[in-house]
């Protein structure tokens, strides 16, 4: 993509990136609420990894640390999926997400305070939530286990004060258009609160709760989770190759189906079940349309990165985007497969559906999120990342762990699907057909924490490191961070 | 059983596309849609446009100074990395 001259492309108005200083200013505005709440996302995004290796070990040694009823699959389960969805996840996407409208508005953060408050809050909630559900206090809903009248107050209280803090300083800002990510961040802040109410909502019974708990699980994964990480990618990708997103109208065009369409997917995770069929074909029809904003994102990344990609081996922060990028297109067209019945016949109740949902939370989200914090960071903290050694450790223990995990699950859960379909196959043949896919699994799992736990450390130390040495500038000329070949032993 | 089963997802999935709708109208109206060009580029400041970058090749580099004038060094760490 050729160059446009500055003069040509950016008025020095509203289309300008508003200069250094308010930059500045905005980060220093977010800088103490947006580093808590990535401090916290790490805790629960440690708590969470050891929950999940636990509750894959159960697969395959059921024995396994089965004597303490707080330790049997059904809790640690799902405390891993509550830790690292309400957790990590979402405090992370909240701290980027503290960081970026001010930037992108031009407006310092209003009520940083109450924001702080509201982080503090929604995290006494998920303790009291995740505690409970190890207690064996659990609502019973998939994705709604946490207590709905003592821990999900809590949350909403609390992130009702983010949300109504990034909506005032949204209303005082100083620009008058508004970038693709401040609709997505934003949309996701107006949208989300809507759906965590219905699902919790304590009337729904029968066939009616199982409705609206899928149509919140799938919104919550759409709408929240997938919109923020949306709106980071097309921050950071042009931020950090120092040129337009490809395409803008392309951008616009993916939020604005997103917004219209997505709604309405979360029916077909109930394909087979004793739902109206119009409810579940609506659903079908509107998971085949995502396709035009997983295209248009697509579509816009590539070409943005076209004749660029050597980027990835110098960003830290470009490298976890676009791989996330890439999931976020793989993770949609599986869903979209999934979504039409056929399919579905195959990998519903498989651990298909396992490694299908990793690549979307993780390799999609989880990615993008590590990748804006590698950027946000050092500009929070006003110092460089440590250690390159430990990024590169980092991301191909996180890689190699998710790419075992997903094939292993997706291959061997396919045959396990295969098994439970053919009525001469005995029940136990899927179990065992199932079998080496949870070898893997484990073994993806524990890589994957381990990359968690490097993370972890390298942000300790960056925090943590002495004044003195913050100082001193670390490098002077911008060498890659990924080596290959004989650049190791130069960089070692 | 068709819409008791279903009352509370097609009223929740109206109030989602109906909320969609109304800041559709609300972006059309204050013309969020125009001059987008313009718009994709409110991210970037003149720093961001003339800072070198390592991975881009001698006809990218070129092309950058032609467009926005001579590059400058970028400081320690500009795109999250570390040393």
């Amino acid at each position: 993509m050729s160059m446009r001259p500055l003069d040509a492309a950016v008025a020095p108005s509203d289309y300008d990136g508003g200069g250094v200083d308010i930059r500045l200013r905005a980060d220093a505005s977010s800088r103490r609420p947006a580093l808590i709440a990535f401090s916290l996302a790490i805790v629960w995004l440690l708590l969470g990894s050891l929950w999940g290796d636990l509750a894959s070990f159960k697969l395959h040694w059921p024995d396994f640390l089965s004597g303490a009823g707080w330790l049997t699959f059904g809790r640690v389960r799902t405390a891993h999926l509550n830790s690292v969805v309400y957790g990590w996840a979402s405090l992370a996407m909240i701290g980027t997400a503290l960081w970026m409208i001010p930037r992108l508005v031009h407006q310092e953060l209003r009520w940083p305070r109450v924001v702080e408050a509201g982080i503090w809050i929604w995290n006494v909630g998920l303790v009291i939530g995740i505690g409970g559900i190890l207690l064996g206090f659990n609502d019973g809903l998939e994705w709604l286990e946490m207590n709905r009248y003592f821990a999900d107050p809590l949350l909403v209280i609390g992130g009702g004060m983010i949300g109504v803090a990034l909506l005032a300083t949204l209303a005082a800002r100083k620009v008058s258009h508004l970038y693709v990510s401040v609709w997505y961040i934003m949309g996701a802040f107006v949208w989300f609160p809507i759906l965590f109410l219905l699902g919790n909502a304590p009337w729904w019974s029968g066939v009616e709760s199982a409705g609206v708990n899928w149509f919140y699980g799938h919104n919550a994964i759409g709408l929240w989770l997938s919109a923020i990480s949306l709106g980071a990618i097309y921050y950071f990708i042009p931020k950090v190759l120092g040129q337009p997103i490809y395409s803008y109208h392309l951008s616009l065009l993916g939020f604005w189906t997103l917004a219209f369409f997505y709604a309405l997917n979360g029916m077909h995770h109930l394909i087979g079940g004793p739902l109206p069929t119009w409810m579940v074909t609506t659903s079908i029809v509107a998971s085949v349309l995502m396709i035009i904003p997983v295209l248009s994102l697509a579509i816009n990344h590539h070409m943005s990165m076209v004749g660029r990609f050597g980027a990835l081996r110098y960003s830290p922060t470009l490298r976890f985007v676009v791989l996330g990028a890439i999931a976020y297109t793989a993770v949609s067209l599986q869903g979209m497969f999934t979504a039409l019945r056929e399919v579905s016949r195959i990998t519903h109740f498989t651990h298909w559906t396992v490694a299908h949902s990793h690549v979307g939370l993780y390799l999609f989200v989880s990615f993008v999120m590590f990748g804006s914090m590698y950027y946000i960071m050092p500009r929070l903290v006003e110092h460089e990342w440590p250690s390159a050694r430990l990024i590169r450790w980092h991301f191909w223990l996180v890689l190699i762990g998710i790419a075992i995990y997903v094939v292993g699950l997706t291959i061997f859960g396919v045959l396990q699907g295969l098994a439970l379909l053919d009525p001469q196959v005995p029940f136990e043949r899927s179990v065992t057909a199932s079998l080496p896919g949870l070898y893997l699994r484990s073994l993806g799992g524990v890589l994957i924490t381990a990359g968690h736990f490097v993370f972890a450390y390298h942000c300790y130390q960056m925090v943590r490191m002495p004044a003195v040495e913050r100082a001193l500038p670390n490098f002077y000329e911008v060498r890659p961070v990924i080596y290959s070949g004989a650049q190791v032993e130069e960089a070692s | 059983m068709m819409f008791p089963s279903s009352l509370a997802v097609i009223l929740t999935g109206i109030l989602l596309g109906g909320l969609s709708l109304a800041a559709f109208g609300w972006a059309w109206l204050r013309g969020q849609f125009s001059n987008l060009d313009a718009q994709s580029t409110v991210i970037l400041d003149t720093r961001d446009y003339l800072l070198e970058r390592p991975w881009e090749t001698g006809v990218q580099r070129a092309e950058r100074e032609a467009a926005y004038g001579p590059l400058v060094k970028p400081a320690t760490g500009e795109w999250g990395g570390a040393e």
